[in-house]
């Protein structure tokens, strides 16, 4: 139903279009959080596309907010992207308090996906278009207060951007 | 379709108090039924907007509200989008009285934002981000508008002392509203001096925690000429609202569009157009907002929602001479979360009727009213409100 021959990314081995059906929707679907949380555990990023306009979502979801359209498509993402805005959370959540500051920026990834994240560098080293390189970090080795986490939460990984 | 007045308003003191949240509403809805019969002989139903229920471990606030006014088995419930609680339940209202629903309603709005302290304020505000991929990055308020101000102050000509100087103009309208929080005026070289909460945002760039109250009475035609035969009321000339997407990174970070799309349509249901508002209140939450919001309300042409501390006529050409954020703005006269959309049409009223005393803009009779909720747009709610 979906060609995505043309998509610059390697698509994963789903590519139906997005679950339009209620018994699509399940844990091991990347259209859910547990889906999107179990595959990036195991190294592999993935957005919805949309086959109507090609926008990137992460995590995936059933719908595109660009058009309207339920035809989506899962879509493995590059782990490079650029600095689109940074900044530094000084006095961040209780949960975080360690971390601070922490240096977050929003990412563009080379496919158009954005997403926000940690930067694992001092602010003062992070500028506007900076190249940086997606991590993906076991839960505990972040030293986030686990009482942060809800009870489903607690094996999902945490990402990170490193400067390239 | 029934025409919406607002006639009659109130706003408990702001700041720290030590008043709880259902005490604070008290206080706001004495101020707005002090020449009114009792809530219960005027209003059928009643809105509430209240952000969270982390501070005081209270859901239920409509109930709770509709006891307090002594109104019993009316419609009465609480709504939520983060910081545009206050309008969305305004709109509520509107809507209700609008398509003869209602004859009165009461809109209203609380917040008892100092009971955790700072941390508790921080993390019950963390809630309105997107859950999976960016609240468990860290985030905070201050960070993610710190987001879309490092990229406005890439793409235009804007300076931090820019945003800054937005602080300084509400502080200064704050010095003559006595509602306000932050009665006083503060100089540039205080507000650059202050320290970064999120860079480029320092202290004065950030709108503080406050608890406070609002209510307003929303009444019909028949209502509004009952209960006053006076002229001090002010008529619901056009509403609007948009959503656009939860997480900030995936939205336009210059352009708020929501609020864009929430403006043009109260706009157009008003029948009027950016260059015959006269006041507006606008969601300075954190400065760069003003700036942003400017634009999106079409006052400003983009990258020079800056010059919003320009008087009329020392801006570029494009600008409209609207006056923006009289009260002081979230920014001074304080930023109670679930009240604050109510606190801005408590403003307008003031303007419209004339009743604003220093702060007083000649010959104004239209205003309009921009509250956000999320991240900027996340959640739009915007109003049109004309003299009678």
């Amino acid at each position: 139903m979906t060609d995505d021959s043309d998509s610059p990314m390697t698509d994963t081995e789903n590519t139906t279009t997005g679950p339009l059906a209620p018994e699509d929707i399940t844990a091991d679907s990347a259209f859910t959080l547990p889906g999107f949380f179990d595959a990036l555990s195991e190294g592999r990023l993935l957005a919805a596309r949309c086959t109507e306009c090609d926008t990137h979502m992460l995590p995936p979801r059933p719908a595109c907010y660009g058009c309207g359209s339920r035809a989506v498509t899962l879509s493995e993402q590059p782990r490079t992207g650029e600095v689109i805005s940074y900044t530094s959370v000084n006095r961040p959540p209780s949960a975080f308090e360690h971390l601070a500051p922490i240096t977050v920026a929003v990412v563009e990834l080379d496919s158009s996906a954005r997403l926000t994240g940690r930067v694992a560098a001092p602010l003062d080293d992070v500028s506007i278009g900076d190249r940086v390189e997606l991590r993906v970090r076991d839960p505990e080795t972040v030293d986030i207060d686990p009482d942060f986490d809800l009870s489903y939460e607690e094996e999902w990984p945490i990402h990170v951007f490193e400067l390239m | 379709m029934s025409t919406a007045h607002l006639i009659a308003v109130g706003s408990s003191p702001l700041g720290k108090t030590d008043l709880p949240g259902r005490d604070l509403f008290s206080k706001a809805l004495a101020e707005a039924f002090e020449d009114l019969p009792d809530p219960a002989d005027v209003v059928d139903a009643l809105y509430v907007g209240a952000q969270s229920e982390r501070y005081e471990n209270q859901i239920m606030q409509g109930t709770l509200m509709a006891e307090w006014a002594g109104l019993r088995n009316v419609p009465a419930e609480r709504v939520e989008a983060c910081a545009a609680a206050g309008a969305l339940a305004l709109k509520n209202a509107v809507r209700d009285v609008r398509a003869g629903v209602h004859d009165a309603v009461l809109a209203c709005g609380v917040e008892k934002m100092t009971a955790g302290g700072t941390e508790g304020a921080t993390n019950a505000l963390g809630a309105a981000f997107e859950r999976a991929l960016e609240q468990r990055s860290g985030i905070t308020a201050p960070a993610t508008y710190a987001l879309l101000a490092r990229r406005y102050l890439h793409e235009t000509d804007a300076t931090e002392r820019d945003l800054g100087r937005i602080a300084v103009k509400n502080h200064g309208n704050a010095a003559a509203n006595p509602r306000a929080m932050f009665q006083q005026a503060v100089d540039i070289e205080t507000v650059m001096d202050a320290p970064e909460v999120a860079p480029p945002l320092k202290l004065y760039d950030c709108a503080p925690v406050t608890d406070g109250a609002a209510a307003i009475v929303v009444a019909n035609d028949e209502v509004a000429a009952d209960l006053q035969g006076r002229p001090d009321t002010i008529r619901v000339a056009g509403v609007g609202s948009a959503a656009n997407n939860l997480a900030v990174a995936e939205r336009d970070l210059t352009f708020v569009e929501g609020a864009n799309v929430a403006a043009s349509t109260a706009y157009e249901d008003a029948g009027v157009g950016a260059a015959d508002i006269d006041v507006a209140e606008v969601h300075d939450a954190f400065t760069v907002c003003e700036a942003l919001l400017a634009e999106a309300a079409e006052f400003a042409p983009k990258g020079r929602g800056i010059e919003t501390v320009e008087v009329p006529g020392d801006r570029s050409a494009g600008w409209t001479d609207v006056q923006i954020n009289t009260s002081g703005g979230l920014k001074a006269r304080g930023h109670p979360i679930g009240a604050t959309g109510l606190l801005q049409a408590v403003e307008a009223y003031e303007q419209l009727t004339g009743r604003a005393g220093e702060r007083q803009v000649a010959d104004a009779d239209t205003a309009l009213l921009i509250n956000e909720g999320g991240v900027a747009d996340a959640h739009t709610v915007a109003t049109v409100l004309t003299a009678q």
